[in-house]
């Protein structure tokens, strides 16, 4: 259907649309119009993707003269790949309304491992080797080598692209990551560097998180994107956790050991070049003298790690005397791990600010705060001048580096914490260095100035309000939308006590009581006698969850759960946990009915879908809160109470609702899809708690089903599974109109948006 | 396991089961009959009986929207010979209590009332009774068209125990009707209250199976919606519901009653040899061969070999022949010329039509069709004769009249006429 918002042509692939999609566009709209930054919420389930990418690329036909670039980053290749398909059938639609014109070149950017052609490459296991792998046959030296030596292997993908120089372009159209490498193959041309290359001529760039947010990645990849574009984070609801691992780097014996070993090869590497071309290290110092800012003139073709997070005006500086040279570069770091070797032989926990920490490492290992601040930089130079490609082997010391440069630039935001074992495993000794990084708006401020407009989406970003102040901006828009539905697709209800009317939490004090244990195995013993197929049940961690299913074991309730259905474990392991997956959707597809065991913030919770047959029932025991011991929680806890205002209690009570409401949302992913949800804690009854839940389950969560025991949540489930069990009538009646028509639109427009009814 | 879970909990459970005895017999038949579930809050806090009608109505409305739909278009053909299997899941879950006084009795009872009605709306059909227990299904009784002995039969034990297989159920149905003749329509109708199936095999296999020997399998639902029944149904192309209370139960079940469309590359005309009895005399006396008893009167007797049956239909014990009376196959007519489902009014047009102004009460019934607050209720309207009628005239008409009374009263004259003949 095609209608007008405001001003704009909207070009909409399917028939109807429902009425907050409507609603969603016309915030991006104004949005894109003030052009700021905008936070948006609206459940899953509800086509956010697609009134997305049709919004904004509606927005782009109709603006020709200036023409917007549309920037979407999703957390998992499995979402990049969707939300191209979706914009398959956008571009096949505009395309067949508005002809040539309309066409738009997108593509998805994933890692090598996702893009790589090369069968000998992508023989290599894990991503980093694949990395190296692929250096290994790619780098300008290796290739320079090799025109006098045949024997060295090459990349004949990247040969021909090399070859084809400016010719290399990707006809336009939406290539997702299967067609990219099918392009590459049928062409002969290697998908991962037409891709990067491609990038800046791109109208749609689909790619994962860490591009635009971590330093090390961003400036190789995301540095020539213009202003003028639009970034969407989509499931965005842990974007600060992700923001805060972008800058977070912890140390433990194993590094420093294996930073060590890398510190001799790169001596011997040394002493190897000096006996055969000394030329080549003086000329680097020389480099070295005149700045770092020159360096992409002279790095001979291959990409820079650059770091935007660095003021600029480091960049213009010289590099410091004292690590010019390629040995005095090592002797500075050799002097650092040990250093660090030092800190980690102590017996009790430490934390200290960053400041500190570099005054202690002036006086005791003499380095500057200066020198560290260009470690990372400087180790790259010299490897790339060393002609290491093999990087994979190089982690350790890079780490150790990134730490040194995060260390020596901020000296706000992060805290140095040193502890000498596992506080769960007090007798094992484990020491761990970490540098955490406390403010979320760090990685992401250069995201937010350099852009035009940032948007900001998920299922769950209640409270709204606080993620503004977590990553510091002002969004010109922030909404929460309900979802319109034809019927009470879902059915939360929040459960205090058990049948014997005791109350249940996972509270510290109350977690290993039996008669709570007890209370939650009958719960879902009941439960599973009268939920059909899928059951999920989610813990607030994996030690808890391996207590109670023990202790159930121990008193037969697994034996009764078991009559009923066959029961699947979550397990730290991933290709265990794929397989228990598997084999719980097949007990579900036959009838046999299951019941699968995760635990909150776990990968199951976050990336994979129960809907459908697959959960008809999600069971939260307990509020999954972090692990409020951690040292590092606390020190970023103390960091958001002084710098944001925001008092410890808010920020943990609304990250353990964000994740129950995460969990909870798996179970529902359409409209005809219906799912019950029961919060199995006492203290979800309470006002400050449920309030933190998003909109779109508040709005269903009645009064009467605030303060169930079991006995009338299993009638209440009952009641409501056989009503969503009758015959579903999709298009709504007149009073609750849940797909509008382009007449409707049309009437909508002429009367205006607010007076719509839902 | 009840044993195991005793031990479990110890005291409390033993404490419950004496409040439960301590209950008096008048509180008993609150908590059995939970009066109160019936009673739901208004808008403004006032206590209101659930009114459910405008549901069974808008139910009722899409299955026959549906069944026409089905039927536009080309001209249907109704198999008017079915060979059912009802099968009746007898597993752990039918002794629940949640229908009065339990799932397997509220089944039973409902089972029998359709067993009647069926025969009386396909005389020329047959049953056959298979009941799930134990994981395994039971044959209770073979295909045969007299009610009285699958009654008899079904009634005869009603327990239930362990866990229910659909899979076995299939196989059994399907083995026992792929010896129907081919003219026949094989339809298997699946009372499960259970919410897991236990099966030996692949029942996915056993589903294409079903699909290759074109058995229609419906699945009534008696607790909540199962993707494998749905499933099922879908493949087969039969119909799956899921019972919210009795009267709903009672409803889907007799929705069974009439024919189904028959599947269009099954339905191959054909001829078939019948019996039409003659009443046996008052006084004569005969054994009757259904039940080898002396009878006086009261009997027919099979035109091709003379023995005495007490019912009709049946199939003669004797040669074999398909027996019926005419008026049997005359009940059978309606189905293959049902009268068009009526117009829904919409509310709002309704004010400003004249004609509403004028008549404002059913055709039918003659009752007022304005609801509370002076508004037009709900009403519907004939195509042909533009008469409106209540929304429990419309069932009534199309479910046991089949003759719209408006249509009826243009053609007076003739039927007046005829009346007098």
């Amino acid at each position: 259907m095609i209608f007008k918002i405001e001003d704009v042509t909207v070009y909409f692939p399917y028939d109807n649309i429902y009425p907050e999609q409507y609603e969603y566009m016309v915030e991006l709209k104004r949005t894109l119009d003030a052009k700021g930054h905008c936070l948006l919420e609206m459940p899953t389930g509800t086509g956010k993707t697609i009134a997305l990418l049709s919004l904004i690329t509606s927005y782009r036909l109709s603006r020709p003269d200036s023409p917007i670039k549309l920037v979407y980053c999703t957390r998992t290749v499995h979402e990049m790949e969707k939300t191209l398909a979706e914009l398959k059938v956008l571009h096949d639609y505009q395309v067949l309304h508005l002809g040539t014109q309309a066409k738009i070149l997108a593509i998805g950017l994933s890692s090598r491992k996702n893009l790589c052609v090369n069968t000998k490459v992508l023989a290599a296991e894990n991503r980093d080797s694949v990395d190296a792998a692929c250096r290994k046959r790619t780098a300008s030296w290796v290739r320079a080598l090799s025109t006098e030596n045949p024997n060295i292997e090459l990349c004949d993908y990247f040969e021909n692209y090399e070859k084809a120089a400016e010719n290399a372009l990707l006809p336009p159209g939406v290539y997702t990551l299967e067609d990219l490498r099918a392009f590459g193959k049928n062409r002969g041309w290697c998908p991962y560097f037409l891709a990067r290359h491609m990038v800046q001529f791109a109208n749609v760039i689909v790619y994962s998180y860490q591009y635009l947010l971590d330093p090390k990645v961003a400036g190789i990849i995301s540095k020539e994107l213009q202003k003028e574009s639009v970034v969407v984070f989509d499931e965005a609801h842990n974007i600060d956790n992700v923001c805060i691992e972008a800058l977070s780097v912890s140390v433990r014996r194993v590094t420093l050991e294996g930073a060590n070993r890398n510190l001799n090869k790169i001596r011997e590497e040394i002493d190897r070049s000096k006996a055969t071309d000394a030329g080549r290290l003086r000329a680097e110092y020389n480099r070295l003298v005149e700045g770092l800012a020159l360096r992409g003139d002279l790095s001979g073709g291959d990409q820079w790690l650059a770091n935007p997070a660095l003021p600029h005006d480091i960049l213009k500086e010289a590099v410091p005397g004292n690590i010019r040279r390629a040995e005095h570069f090592v002797h500075v770091l050799r002097r650092l791990l040990q250093y660090l070797g030092v800190r980690l032989d102590t017996e009790n926990v430490e934390k200290e600010s960053p400041v500190s920490f570099v005054s202690s490492l002036n006086s005791q290992a003499g380095i500057e705060q200066k020198t560290l601040k260009f470690c990372y930089d400087r180790l790259q130079s010299l490897m790339l001048t060393l002609e290491i490609t093999d990087t994979d082997e190089f982690l350790p010391i890079q780490t150790v580096c990134d730490f040194a440069t995060l260390v020596g630039t901020y000296a706000r935001g992060f805290s140095i914490i040193i502890e000498p074992y596992d506080e769960r495993m007090p007798h094992i000794p484990d020491p761990i260095l970490q540098l955490s990084c406390h403010d979320a708006s760090l990685a992401i401020k250069p995201v937010f100035d350099r852009f035009q407009s940032v948007v900001i989406t998920s299922g769950t970003l209640s409270p709204i309000d606080l993620y503004p102040r977590l990553l510091s901006f002002t969004p010109v828009v922030s909404r929460s939308f309900k979802m319109s539905m034809t019927r009470d697709c879902i059915c939360p209800m929040v459960l205090t006590r058990g049948s014997d009317q005791l109350p249940v939490s996972t509270k510290f004090d109350m977690r290993s009581d039996p008669g709570v244990v007890r209370n939650y195995g009958k719960l879902l013993v009941e439960m599973v006698s009268i939920v059909p197929d899928g059951v999920v049940c989610f813990f607030v961690s994996y030690s808890y969850m391996d207590g109670i299913i023990a202790t159930w074991n121990e008193t037969g309730i697994l034996k009764e759960i078991m009559q009923q259905k066959l029961v699947f474990i979550e397990t730290q392991d991933v290709v265990e946990t794929t397989l228990a997956l598997d084999n719980y959707r097949r007990a579900c597809d036959c009838g046999r009915g299951a019941v699968f065991f995760s635990v909150a913030r776990g990968k199951v919770a976050e990336g994979i879908d129960f809907d459908r047959h697959y959960g008809r029932l999600v069971v939260m025991y307990g509020v999954p809160f972090q692990y409020t011991l951690s040292k590092i929680l606390l020190a970023r806890l103390e960091y958001l109470r002084d710098t944001f205002q925001i008092k410890e209690g808010d920020f943990l009570t609304f990250d353990a609702l964000r994740q129950a409401a995460q969990c909870v949302g798996r179970v529902i992913r359409s409209k005809a899809d219906y799912g019950m949800m029961i919060f199995a804690d006492k203290r979800y009854s309470r006002h400050d708690k449920r309030s933190k839940l998003p909109g779109w389950i508040l709005s269903h969560l009645r009064d009467a089903h605030l303060n169930l025991s079991t006995d009338m949540a299993i009638h209440i489930a009952r009641e409501f599974l056989r009503k969503m069990a009758q015959p579903y009538d999709k298009t709504g009646t007149m009073g609750r109109k849940t797909l509008l028509t382009q007449e409707d639109l049309e009437k909508m427009a002429e009367t205006g948006v607010q007076d719509m009814a839902y | 396991m009840s044993n195991q879970r005793k031990r479990l909990t110890g005291e409390r459970e033993d404490e419950d089961d004496e409040d439960a005895e301590g209950i008096g017999e008048w509180e008993r038949a609150y908590v059995d009959d939970r009066s109160w579930e019936e009673l739901q809050e208004d808008e403004s806090g006032l206590l209101r009986p659930i009114d459910n009608s405008a549901i069974y109505h808008a139910q009722y409305r899409r299955r026959l929207r549906m069944l026409s739909a089905a039927a536009a278009g080309t001209r249907i053909q109704k198999g008017l010979i079915r060979y059912l299997y009802i099968v009746i899941d007898f597993s752990r879950a039918a002794a629940e209590m949640d229908f009065r006084p339990s799932r397997i009795a509220v089944m039973a009872k409902h089972v029998e009332a359709f067993i009647r009605e069926f025969f009386d709306q396909n005389p020329l059909s047959q049953i056959g009774l298979v009941s799930i227990k134990n994981g395994v299904a039971h044959t209770l009784t073979d295909l045969g068209g007299s009610p009285e002995t699958h009654i008899k039969a079904l009634m005869g034990k009603l327990e239930a125990l362990g866990d229910s297989s659909l899979q076995n159920a299939l196989e059994l149905v399907n083995e026992h009707l792929s010896q129907v003749p081919s003219y026949g329509h094989r339809e298997v109708l699946i009372l499960y209250s259970a919410l897991c199936t236990c099966d030996p095999g692949d029942i996915m296999e056993t589903i294409q199976k079903c699909k290759k020997s074109k058995l229609r399998c419906s699945v009534i639902g008696l607790s909540a919606e199962m993707f494998i029944c749905k499933h099922l149904c879908q493949e087969t192309g039969g119909l799956y519901s899921v019972a919210v209370d009795e009267v709903h139960l009672k409803d889907l079940l007799l929705e069974h009653a009439p024919p189904p469309p028959a599947i269009a590359e099954f339905a191959i005309a054909n001829l078939i040899k019948m019996g039409f009895p003659q009443r046996a005399a008052e006084g004569s006396m005969a054994i009757c061969s259904c039940h080898k008893e002396v009878k006086i009167g009261a009997g027919y007797m099979c035109p091709r070999c003379k023995a005495r049956v007490c019912d009709l239909p049946t199939e003669c014990t004797i040669c074999g022949l398909t027996l019926v009376s005419s008026p049997h196959l005359a009940r059978s007519y309606h189905h293959l010329f049902p009268i068009a489902p009526f117009d829904e009014v919409p509310a709002f047009s309704s004010l400003n039509d004249s004609r509403r102004t004028l008549g404002k009460s059913c055709f039918g019934c003659q009752q007022s069709l304005i609801g509370t607050g002076n508004k037009p209720g709900p009403c519907v309207t004939c195509r042909k004769c533009k008469h409106y009628f209540c929304l429990d005239c419309d069932i009534y008409i199309h479910e046991s009249l089949h003759n719209c009374p408006g249509c009826e009263s243009i053609h007076r004259p003739k039927s007046v006429s005829l009346m007098e003949e």
